[in-house]
C-alpha cells in the first residue's frame, strides 16, 4: 500500500447500543475521517466520547448503526486479520510461551512453520524480547506483555493495526519505551495504525493526524495535522523541544476542557 | 545478630562473610499472627498435633472404659483391624472394585460434561437450550433415582454407575459453563483479529483458557463422587467398600466399619492429592503467577 491513499475510510457512521426496555445511547453520530496508508492516525477526545466504539467498528467487533467502515476499498464486515487489534488489557495466551504467542496469528491462518518460525522471531526481536521468546507471560512485566501482544498482532501481517489506549496501564517510562517503539514499528513494517488514547503528549508524540472527537454523541470535532514535527520524531525528549509542541499541547488541552465543561 | 548467637548455641563469632548472609534477620513472626501465612515447620507440626491429638483423645477414651469398646474400638484395633482385611479377607478386591467404579462413572461424565459445558459457555444459543434441562437436574438429588435404577437395571454395576453419573454430571456441566463463560471476552476478541473462526476460537482460545478451572471442578466434583459411591454401595450391593461395612454391621463388626471409613477417607486424600499433581504437572504457567 503506497503512502498518502486511503488505507480505510470512515463514512457517515453512528452507533447506538440497545440497554433493553427500548432504551439507547447514542454512542457516535456521523463520524467521517480517512486514514491514510502507512499513517499514524490518532483518534483522541474525553473519557465516554466514543473512540473505543469506533475503533471497535474498525475492527468489525462492533456493527455501525448507519453508515459504513471501508478497508482499502472493501466493506468490513466482522473481524479479520487484515485489521489486527491490541487492547487495553492483557491479552496473553497464559498457556503459550511467548514465541508461540506470537505464532499464534500465523498457525491458525496456514503460514508454514518455517515461515512462522522465521517471522516471529523477527517480530520478537523487533519489540526487544528476544531473551523471553520461550518464557510464559505470566513471567513477564505488563509492559512485556503488552509487547507480545504487538508483536503476535504484526506478526500476523495486518494492513491496519488497531490499538485501543495500548499503553494505558503502564507506567510512564515504560510508556514513553512503548510509544518510541511505535514509531519504530511504523517505520520498519509500514504498518497503517489507529491509536486511541486520552493522553495529549501520547497524542502529539504518535500521530501523523489526530482525529479529535467531542462527547455525547462522539462526532469529528476537529481534524489536526501536527505540522510542526515535519514528519516523524523518534525520540520523544526530542519533540517536546520543538517549538510549537506547546502550542498544540496547550490547543488540545482547551478542546478536552471545553468538551469536558459541556457535560457538567 | 542476636538471632545468629541464639542459633549456633555459643556465642562464638562467626567468620565476616557468613556474618553478613544471616545478618538480615526479619523480626521473629509471632504464632497468631493475623492473616500472616504461617511457614512450613508451622504448618507441618499443626497438621501433625490435630490428628495426635484426635487419635490420643479416642485411646484415652478406650483406655479408660469411658466408651463402649464394642461400639468404639480402640484405634490400634481398628488399626490392626484395617491390616488384617487386606491382608487375609481380600478387602483390596473390594477397595478396586469401588475405585474402578468411581473412576469409569466419573470418567463417563466428564465425557460428557467437559465438551457440552464448553459448548454452552461458548455459545449462548446451546446454553438456552440444555440450560433450562440441566438445571432443573441438578434439584433432584441423586439418590432418590436408586429404586427406579434398581428396577431398571437390576443389582449389577449398571445402576451404580448410573447413580454416581447422575449425581456427579450436572453440577459438573453447570461449574465449566460457568468458567467457560468467565474466560476474559478480550482473548476471544483477540483470537477473532488475529482471523480466527468460530471454532478455533472455542478450540484454540476458549478450551485452554478454561482447562486449568475444569481440572479444578473435576477434583471437587469427584469428592462428590465417593459419596454417592458410597451411598450405592451400601443401599445395594454385595461388593465394593460400602458392602463390606454393611456386613460388618450385622455382624457388629465395629472395627471392620472404621476400617472401611479410614480406607476411603485416604482413597479420596489420595485422589485428591492426585488431581493437585495432575495440576501442577498440566499448567506450568500458573507455577509463576503473582
Ligand atoms: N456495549 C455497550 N453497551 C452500551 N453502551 C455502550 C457500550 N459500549 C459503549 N457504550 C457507551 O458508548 C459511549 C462511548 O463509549 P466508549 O467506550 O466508546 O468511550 P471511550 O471514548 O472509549 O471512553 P474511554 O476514554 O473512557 O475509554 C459511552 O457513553 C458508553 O456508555
Ligand atoms: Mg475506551
Amino acid at each position: 500500500m503506497s503512502g498518502g491513499q486511503s488505507a480505510l475510510g470512515v463514512r457517515h457512521v453512528s452507533k447506538s447500543f440497545d440497554l433493553g426496555k427500548g432504551r439507547t445511547v447514542e454512542a457516535v453520530r456521523d463520524v467521517t475521517f480517512d486514514v491514510e496508508g502507512n499513517s499514524i492516525c490518532v483518534l483522541l477526545g474525553p473519557s465516554g466520547c466514543g473512540k473505543s466504539t469506533v475503533l471497535r467498528m474498525m475492527a468489525g467487533l462492533e456493527t455501525p448503526t448507519s453508515g459504513e467502515i471501508a478497508i482499502g476499498g472493501r466493506h468490513v464486515d466482522g473481524p479479520g486479520r487484515d485489521r489486527g487489534m491490541v487492547f487495553q488489557a492483557y491479552t496473553s495466551f497464559d498457556w503459550l510461551s511467548v514465541r508461540s504467542n506470537v505464532e499464534f496469528g500465523m498457525k491458525i491462518n496456514g503460514v508454514p512453520a518455517a515461515e512462522r518460525r522465521e517471522r516471529a522471531e523477527r517480530f520478537i526481536q523487533l519489540v526487544g524480547l528476544g531473551k523471553f521468546a520461550d518464557a510464559y507471560p505470566s513471567q513477564l512485566s505488563g509492559g512485556m506483555r503488552q509487547r507480545v501482544a504487538i508483536a503476535r498482532t504484526l506478526a500476523n501481517g495486518p494492513e491496519v493495526l488497531l490499538m485501543d489506549e495500548p499503553f494505558g496501564a503502564l507506567d510512564a517510562e515504560t510508556r514513553w519505551l512503548m510509544q518510541e517503539l511505535m514509531i519504530d514499528v511504523a517505520e520498519k513494517t509500514d504498518t497503517t495504525m489507529v491509536i486511541v488514547t486520552h493522553d495529549l503528549e501520547e497524542a502529539i508524540f504518535l500521530a501523523d493526524k489526530i482525529v479529535f472527537l467531542s462527547s455525547h454523541p462522539g462526532r469529528v470535532k476537529k481534524e489536526i495535522v501536527p505540522t510542526f514535527k515535519s514528519g516523524r520524531v523518534a525520540d520523544k525528549e526530542q519533540l517536546v523541544r520543538l517549538s510549537g509542541y506547546s502550542d498544540l499541547e496547550g490547543e488540545l488541552m482547551h478542546m478536552m476542557r471545553e468538551e469536558g465543561r459541556g457535560h457538567e | 545478630m542476636t538471632e545468629v548467637q541464639e542459633r549456633s548455641g555459643a556465642p562464638h563469632t562467626l567468620p565476616d562473610h557468613d556474618r553478613s548472609a544471616v545478618t538480615p534477620t526479619m523480626p521473629r513472626k509471632p504464632i497468631f499472627g493475623l492473616r500472616t501465612p504461617v511457614g512450613r515447620p508451622q504448618r507441618v507440626t499443626s497438621a501433625v498435633a490435630v490428628w495426635a491429638l484426635f487419635f490420643g483423645v479416642w485411646m484415652l477414651a478406650s483406655a479408660s472404659g469411658l466408651v463402649n469398646e464394642l461400639l468404639v474400638p480402640a484405634p490400634q484395633q481398628v488399626f490392626a483391624t484395617t491390616w488384617d482385611l487386606f491382608a487375609h479377607r481380600g478387602f483390596g478386591s473390594d477397595v478396586l472394585i469401588s475405585i474402578g467404579r468411581v473412576v469409569v462413572a466419573f470418567a463417563m461424565a466428564c465425557a460428557v460434561a467437559i465438551p457440552l459445558g464448553v459448548m454452552m459457555g461458548s455459545f449462548p444459543a446451546v446454553e438456552a437450550f440444555f440450560n433450562p434441562f440441566v438445571s432443573a437436574w441438578r434439584y433432584l438429588p441423586a439418590p432418590s433415582f436408586i429404586p427406579i435404577l434398581l428396577m431398571w437395571f437390576g443389582t449389577g454395576e449398571a445402576p451404580k454407575l448410573a447413580l454416581l453419573f447422575i449425581g456427579v454430571i450436572f453440577f459438573l456441566i453447570t461449574l465449566i459453563m460457568d468458567h467457560t463463560k468467565n474466560v476474559r471476552e478480550e482473548l476471544v476478541e483477540t483470537a477473532l483479529t488475529l482471523g480466527a473462526k468460530r471454532a478455533t476460537v472455542v478450540r484454540k482460545v476458549i478450551f485452554p483458557a478454561v482447562l486449568p478451572d475444569v481440572v479444578v471442578a473435576m477434583r471437587q466434583m469427584l469428592a462428590m463422587a465417593w459419596t454417592y459411591l458410597v451411598i450405592a454401595e451400601i443401599v445395594a450391593s454385595t461388593t465394593g467398600i460400602g458392602a463390606m461395612m454393611m456386613r460388618a454391621r450385622r455382624f457388629l463388626k465395629t472395627d471392620e466399619i472404621l476400617a472401611g471409613i479410614i480406607v476411603i477417607g485416604a482413597l479420596g486424600l489420595l485422589f485428591d492429592l492426585l488431581f493437585a499433581l495432575i495440576y501442577r504437572w498440566a499448567f506450568p504457567y500458573l507455577r509463576t503467577q503473582r
